[in-house]
């Protein structure tokens, strides 16, 4: 072991002159489930996003929006492999055990991808406004972020997704600025996409959030939330959208952008796997790695191959020696 | 299979860092899952991976005996005194007298 603290105030302490814990640290159990449970959330999520985008790789139009959703399909599970990663080396459970629980439907993620992707607009309303929801908390993570592993994971993931959110307004500009069936097109994926992406970021935050006090999350939720709906509204007005919500005002005196009340119903009922996608989802991604076995087996045969080549080596050179 | 510790350099003067960390069932494998998962964009020119069973450590416990030890240090105090105490007396001789 590397460190210890002899209770939960000196542990706060460690944090709040900012300390960074490692994973052979003795932390705290509390610290290591909460930021383990919020680890595994990110990386379902990450696999999860991934998997939706690669849905689209066929039905993506033209070549070189092609290349950049097979790129970003790449970066994606790639994320979920570094978190996993990451998750797996907290010691609570093992990156089997967290596919095949995801996979049962015993685990949550974002709640974005509970929903269908109906048309190519979906896919831009989500590589845009979906992406930059998750890039602002993601961001808001690596702030702080107390637990050294995911701080240094999140630095390479923070940097693409950044790539992915100007591909995300380039892809965005063209169905703007395109012919009247691609602006109307937006138009409803917008009607479709914005109140998830806005009830992405959870309700408002609880001021005891352990998250907060450990410096995993560096911000509460309606602050979040808040900067993104300032940003937002204005920049789809920009570009001749409208934000579907009739009680959407600007207020004078805060020199704010105020929504109508946030119905979180649906974003609970995400959480339980049972938004309006889900079952599809988790059935899809449970096939997927039903049908990629072979490639599991087939490095494990390797692996064993190589340990045993390796024992035989070992016997060789021994021998050798002997005579 | 076997987990590895990445480590990447990017040109020039900057140190090997640690960047993460990945499961292979060999070398060989191991590199292309690394360079296709932690050096997407160019993020380094050199790679080292370490099996992580290969790593030897030494934690806290084990280096807590040289944090404090003074007489590895010098911070140079004495000789500076010194050098004051010249440049002052220095400064005083050649003054003009009244």
């Amino acid at each position: 072991m590397l460190r210890s603290w002899k209770d939960l105030d000196h542990f706060q302490e460690f944090i709040d002159s900012g300390g960074i814990v490692e994973p052979g640290d003795d932390m705290p159990d509390e610290y290591r489930s909460e930021v383990f449970r919020f680890i595994e959330f990110h990386a379902n999520s990450e696999l999860m996003g991934g998997l939706t985008e690669r849905d689209w790789i066929p039905k993506t139009p033209g070549l070189r929006l092609k290349q950049i959703f097979l790129a970003k399909t790449q970066d994606e599970i790639g994320h979920a492999h570094l978190l996993y990663m990451v998750a797996a080396d907290m010691g609570v459970k093992s990156r089997n055990q967290m596919i095949e629980e995801l996979f049962a439907g015993k685990s949550r993620f974002h709640n974005v991808f509970h929903y269908q992707a109906v048309t190519w607009a979906d896919q831009v309303a989500i590589a845009f406004l979906v992406d930059a929801a998750a890039f602002a908390s993601q961001r808001a993570v690596f702030a702080q972020c107390t637990y050294g592993p995911y701080k240094r994971v999140l630095k390479r993931i923070v940097a693409e997704e950044g790539f992915h959110l100007r591909h995300g307004e380039d892809m965005l500009m063209s169905l703007a600025e395109g012919s009247p069936i691609q602006h109307q097109m937006f138009q409803e994926a917008l009607e479709r996409w914005w109140w998830p992406a806005v009830q992405l970021f959870g309700p408002d935050s609880d001021p005891a959030d352990p998250l907060l006090k450990w410096k995993i999350k560096s911000e509460r939720n309606e602050v979040l939330r808040m900067a993104y709906i300032q940003k937002f509204v204005p920049l789809l007005q920009g570009y001749g959208f409208k934000i579907p919500d009739d009680e959407l005002r600007y207020d004078e005196a805060s020199k704010k952008w105020l929504t109508s009340e946030i119905d979180w119903e649906p974003l609970k009922a995400t959480m339980r796997n049972g938004g309006p996608d889900s079952r599809r989802r988790i059935a899809n991604a449970s096939a997927n790695w039903s049908e990629t076995r072979w490639v599991r087996d087939a490095l494990d045969a390797a692996a064993d191959n190589q340990s045993k080549n390796a024992a035989a080596d070992g016997l060789a050179r021994s021998a050798g020696t002997a005579a | 299979m076997r987990t590895y510790e990445v480590f990447l350099k990017r040109a020039g003067k900057e140190e090997f860092r640690h960047a993460g960390a990945l499961d292979a069932p060999d070398d060989d494998m191991a590199r292309l899952l690394a360079r296709e998962s932690y050096v997407r964009r160019g993020e380094g020119s050199l790679m080292w991976l370490v099996a992580r069973a290969n790593i030897v450590e030494g934690d806290s416990d084990f280096l807590e005996p040289n944090f404090d030890k003074p007489h590895r240090h010098n911070d140079g105090s004495n000789i500076a005194a010194r050098r004051k105490r010249q440049r002052s007396a220095a400064s005083a001789d050649t003054e003009p007298s009244a």
